[in-house]
């Protein structure tokens, strides 16, 4: 398969502060999940791949070509920025085919294109609206509509799914895998593990400005799934329910903390023990007010498999 | 034959770059909600020759003719503060707007050449200023004059005016434009520049005076009337006046060229959050 984007030991450093740091990766088509924590080093790397950053160290190429200052290859490339920000006196209609101006679409195409898109992406009703009256859903969805509204063949999307509601979040999800199954590369990048499995099997995971891992999503998944697991309970009789906890198998450690409501525990085998806590509920005839995971996120995950290595 | 071939595609995509950001900073700066307050603001002299032109009419009699008004008080509120106010914030905000606003990704992964991307905002910018002070200078200097509008000699002096003026905001926006892409804080410096360097520096005797660019804009017009504002002492030493156009074209050229250059090594860093 054509290799799309190639770095060789790329790094980048802002003034003594390290955002990446040796990054050697291939990417071709089709969906490519990039995932770290927040200040992993994700956006960086997009906004490298993208030409808004110059290298410090080592190369990039995108299609072959150097990137950085080389606006010949910008047209094959559509960037979707995690900031929500806009031209905030434009309509959605004007932002969208003046982006398109910008691309050297004639008045016409753009404004065909223009219409497809926000038809597309449910903003044709209020296209005619200034973006600064937009919700934070319709702003996300106008931002991926300016990043693939030409048709590029590599679609950058730095968090696309901040913002969105459940609906909005399908939909943009079932966008980007079609995109992939059409040929074209997409890098997604998300700090939400979830998110990235919904689009692809296929992921970079990065952090502290190094990639730590890649490949398929199931590698991760096995990591995180021997990953214990902290999950905080709260009910009406905490300690008759802690009481039930230590006889089953899955749990290592239960603890009480100063809510004299809540119990937590600590398990390996969270799917499993989930399965099991129904059963206990029903069977103590407890009512619960909470069940909360605090370590869920994908911060703990990654502290816990740096320790692990 | 490849060598040329390679020249005339980058030649047209500049071309073709500096025409699609020219278009869309037109069209932007007509829709901007600030660029709305500029035009307000560039409308003061119109006030204040309203307000001249009604108290001669009140009180009859007038001391000074509507051209001498027009031309000591008007014409240097424009030369001295508004030229200098409107070149600042449309000079600096060619680079800053992007930055500040957070808007940079969406211009600089588009196929725009840099420096075609810098050039057309400029015209785009320095047109719209153009044209903002050009309305109100004529409007200003009818009302001043309106009851001499049949003397077509009068004519030569807004014409004359005028080109001063846009010589100035020509000038003064590449300046801007260049502190725009090398100061975080470049509305900060170029308040300092404009109301602290040029106007005192103008005013200093010998060849000082000819670090300022407002003395090269004032030795392309008559000197001062003196009459009633026998308190001012301050000379200018004029630069002929072809030789005063000269050293404007080239520091804008210059600004320009430098503005090009830096933009296009230099890399923005946009905060995330």
């Amino acid at each position: 398969m054509t290799v799309v984007v190639q770095t060789e030991k790329l790094s980048k450093y802002y003034g003594n502060v390290l955002g990446l740091s040796d990054v050697s990766v291939s990417i071709e088509p089709g969906v490519v999940g990039l995932l770290g924590p927040n200040g992993a080093g994700k956006s960086t790397f997009l906004k490298l791949i993208t030409g808004q950053l110059k290298p410090s160290l080592g190369r990039i190429l995108v299609f072959g070509q150097r990137v950085w200052n080389n606006p010949v290859i910008y047209h094959q490339i559509g960037y979707c920025p995690e900031v929500d920000t806009f031209f905030e006196d434009l309509t959605g209609w004007q932002f969208l085919t003046q982006m398109l101006r910008l691309h050297h679409f004639s008045p016409q195409a753009a404004a065909k294109q223009a219409e497809e898109m926000l038809d597309f992406l449910h903003l044709s009703q209020d296209k005619d609206r200034l973006i600064r009256s937009y919700s934070r859903g319709m702003r996300q969805r106008l931002k991926i509509a300016q990043a693939i509204a030409h048709d590029p063949r590599l679609i950058i999307l730095d968090e696309p799914l901040n913002g969105l509601d459940p609906l909005g979040r399908r939909k943009v999800i079932r966008l980007i895998r079609q995109m992939g199954e059409a040929g074209k590369t997409v890098i997604v990048s998300s700090h939400v593990l979830p998110e990235i499995e919904a689009m692809t099997k296929r992921i970079i995971l990065i952090h502290q400005g190094k990639v730590f891992a890649q490949g398929n999503i199931h590698y991760i998944r096995e990591l995180i799934d021997t990953h214990p697991h902290i999950i905080s309970i709260k009910c009406d009789r905490v300690r008759e329910l802690a009481a039930a906890l230590v006889k089953e198998k899955e749990v290592i450690k239960v603890f009480f903390t100063p809510d004299p409501h809540e119990v937590q525990l600590e398990t390996r085998q969270r799917d499993v023990f989930f399965e099991r806590l129904q059963q206990l509920i029903l069977d103590l005839h407890l009512e619960v007010e909470a069940i909360t995971s605090p370590d869920d996120n994908l911060q703990a995950v990654f502290d816990y498999l740096i320790g692990e290595r | 034959m490849m060598a040329i071939s390679l020249r005339e595609t980058s030649r047209a995509n500049f071309l073709i770059s500096f025409r699609d950001v020219f278009k869309f900073y037109s069209f932007l700066g007509i829709h901007s909600r600030r660029h709305k307050l500029f035009f307000l603001i560039a409308l003061l002299p119109v006030f204040m020759a309203v307000i001249f032109k009604s108290s001669q009419i009140i009180y009859g009699q007038p001391r000074f003719s509507g051209l001498f008004i027009y031309s000591n008080m008007i014409m240097m509120f424009f030369l001295q503060f508004l030229i200098l106010l409107l070149a600042l914030f449309f000079g600096t905000s060619i680079c800053r707007e992007e930055i500040e606003g957070k808007t940079l990704p969406y211009i600089v992964t588009r196929p725009i050449n840099k420096i075609a991307f810098i050039l057309g905002k400029y015209v785009a910018y320095t047109l719209l200023v153009s044209l903002m002070v050009v309305f109100s200078l004529t409007l200003s200097f009818v009302i001043m004059n309106v009851n001499r509008l049949g003397d077509l000699g009068i004519y030569k002096v807004l014409v004359r005016d005028g080109g001063v003026l846009l010589l100035g905001i020509w000038c003064y926006a590449a300046f801007f434009t260049f502190l725009g892409v090398i100061l975080k804080k470049a509305i900060f410096f170029g308040l300092i520049f404009s109301f602290g360097w040029e106007n005192v520096i103008q005013y200093f005797p010998g060849k000082t005076q000819k670090l300022a660019i407002v003395h090269y804009l004032k030795s392309l017009l008559p000197p001062l009337s003196q009459e009633g504002f026998p308190f001012l002492l301050f000379r200018l030493e004029p630069t002929p006046p072809g030789e005063a156009v000269l050293i404007l074209l080239g520091l804008m050229i210059l600004f320009l060229a430098l503005s090009c250059g830096l933009y296009s090594w230099k890399e923005f860093i946009i905060d995330s959050q």
